[in-house]
């Protein structure tokens, strides 16, 4: 007798079994996906069509046209929150992905010690929580108090106001981004580094390539695509801050922490004006969908 | 390749070796400098948690009396013990229902084949590009109305249905033996079995990898509790420290003292299992 023979006997009625295993992957994926409609998918959905009206999350949403759309590109506060993330974000990109990488090539080197406990050192921040590392920052950027003006202090420096000052504030969250990213980063890059076979690098170095030539011409090159992978993901959290300068600044002084999500936050938990929160948070998405495109043609490129 | 080419290659690679000592003395010194300045703001927090309050705006680095002050004040005065238990439970809660569903949906999508399929993923994936603010404005008003603000479930539920989960358990799922599979059903073993006994046992590494991504998303969650919780009872860690700022004067001890415990569970976590918790925080980079 076969095995085919043995589960034909098994079922009493062959089309039922075959409808109950056709029925089996919809079953097992059904808690996700329920779930996921009901938390993602649908509100993602119902986020865009609410962009069109004047919800206020009481009183049923009336159908506005693109009038949400029209008062975000006539609200000089949301360009506002628009030109501090763009910055801000261009500077925090910049900065952590350079260091990161030199970290990481740190990390893939031949001549560094304690390596491990270095890499597992630079990760310790991720594990802290991003309001536990604002807060902790608070007590590093205070006027009196704070460390950094303790230090600036002693070495008889100028102190600035890190956190009052609006020229200052917005570097002062770029350093806690920094200081919080970093490690992430580099163990992203290390990972891409490791994953190079060692025996390119070895070839190169044996055909007289120096060191750093190494790097900039085989080593870079081949790590294109995590660099491109690191690249777009600091861009989309960069896009989205909210966590640190609402906790540490609510967006001040003066607005010059405004970034969109905090905007968008104000306008839908503040006022409630959900169908307007809504429209700012599809100009969000559609701002991160042209950023990671552009980053991709731009060092996608290169890569042929 | 000739001899000529090779020779003074092989001299270089000498040299190279010859001058490591101090490249990498230095370097490596260099590098604990660059740790130590990373370090500083965490150690700043701990000794300024121990301070005396007068020892604090004294502005003196090392605290003059030890005092754990802050910490009682923290247990006593203030719902950080309730906020601890809140965070815990509801993250326990996420990575338990999120394992279960991201492991049986991506065994499903894995070593099943059935119609729709590739579109159901496809979404699943292209999800992960929108924003989650997105999501959380119609959800705010669709659950003030129901008057469902304020309970665990609404802190459980949208974590569990993490999609670089299911992606994850997918991979990892693909690799588990067809043969494995036809002989525990020829055997007569139920779909739902062969998936509990016999596939969750070999997604286990995986399982670690996604435990720690879920555990984590729900940990840090801040904007999401931020909204959703009304009642200073339901508050989770991040959302009650952060409210623990007030608009005065901050209590910088007891700040310092709530962030330094909140971040010893999980730095201990990470401590224990540094490999699956870089895993689980960096997975998805290198595909």
């Amino acid at each position: 007798m076969t095995a085919a023979d043995m589960l034909a006997r098994r079922s009493p009625a062959p089309w039922r079994r075959t409808f109950r295993r056709a029925l089996i992957p919809y079953l097992f994926l059904a808690p996700f996906f329920i779930t996921f409609l009901a938390f993602w998918l649908g509100p993602i959905i119902a986020s865009f069509l609410y962009s069109f009206t004047d919800w206020r999350g009481v009183l049923d949403a009336q159908f506005v046209g693109t009038a949400n759309y029209e008062r975000i590109y006539n609200d000089p506060r949301f360009w506002l929150a628009l030109r501090n993330t763009a910055f801000y974000g261009l500077v925090y990109v910049t900065l952590l992905n350079v260091l990161a990488l030199a970290l990481a090539l740190a990390l893939d080197s031949t001549w560094l010690r304690f390596k491990n406990g270095l890499k597992i050192g630079f990760f310790l921040p991720v594990t802290i929580s991003l309001v536990v590392a604002a807060v902790i920052f608070e007590m590093v950027f205070a006027n009196g108090v704070g460390l950094l003006n303790i230090i600036l202090g002693a070495l008889g420096l100028p102190q600035p106001d890190w956190l009052g000052d609006p020229q200052v504030a917005i570097w002062s969250i770029i350093i806690l981004r920094i200081w919080r990213a970093l490690g992430y980063y580099a163990v992203i890059y290390f990972a891409g580094l490791q994953a190079i076979p060692s025996d390119v690098k070895e070839a190169a170095r044996l055909d007289g390539c120096r060191p750093w030539q190494v790097t900039w011409y085989m080593t870079l090159p081949l790590l294109k695509p995590v660099i491109l992978f690191g690249v777009i993901m600091s861009t989309i959290w960069a896009l989205e801050l909210f966590d640190e300068p609402w906790v540490l600044t609510k967006g001040g002084p003066a607005d010059s922490t405004l970034t969109i999500v905090i905007y968008l936050y104000q306008a839908g938990f503040q006022y409630i004006e959900l169908g307007y929160a809504a429209a700012v948070s599809y100009v969000l998405t559609f701002l991160i969908v042209v950023a990671a495109i552009v980053q991709k043609l731009l060092i996608g490129r290169e890569q042929q | 390749m000739t001899m000529q080419v090779m020779n003074p290659t092989e001299s270089r690679v000498g040299a190279a070796t010859r001058s490591m000592p101090l490249a990498s003395y230095f370097g490596t010194l260099l590098m604990l400098a660059l740790l130590a300045i990373v370090m500083t703001p965490v150690l700043w927090a701990v000794l300024s948690a121990f301070k005396t309050r007068s020892d604090i705006f004294a502005g003196d680095v090392w605290p003059r009396n030890w005092s754990t002050e802050s910490f009682r004040d923290l247990l006593s005065k203030t719902l950080y013990v309730r906020w601890m238990v809140n965070s815990l439970f509801v993250a326990f809660c996420s990575t338990a229902l999120g394992l279960f569903f991201c492991s049986l949906g991506g065994y499903a999508f894995a070593k099943f084949d059935f119609p729709g399929k590739t579109f159901l993923f496809w979404v699943v994936i292209a999800s992960v590009s929108i924003p989650p603010f997105t999501t959380v404005i119609p959800l705010f008003g669709w659950l003030a109305r129901l008057g469902l603000l304020d309970t665990y479930l609404v802190l459980i539920l949208p974590f569990a249905a993490n999609a670089f989960g299911i992606f994850l358990m997918r991979q990892y799922a693909m690799g588990v033996p067809n043969e494995l599979l036809d002989a525990g059903r020829i055997d007569g073993c139920g779909e739902f079995r062969l998936y509990w006994s016999v596939v969750l046992p070999l997604l286990r590494p995986a399982l670690g990898t996604v435990g720690i991504l879920i555990f984590i998303a729900s940990w840090n969650s801040y904007i999401w509790p931020l909204v959703m919780m009304r009642s200073d009872q339901m508050l989770t860690l991040p959302v009650g420290v952060a409210s623990l700022k007030g608009d005065q004067l901050p209590e910088y001890g007891m700040l310092m003292a709530a962030s330094v415990l909140s971040s010893l569970p999980i730095i201990l976590a990470f401590f224990a299992m540094q490999r699956q918790f870089i895993a689980g925080l960096t997975q998805g980079a290198v595909k």
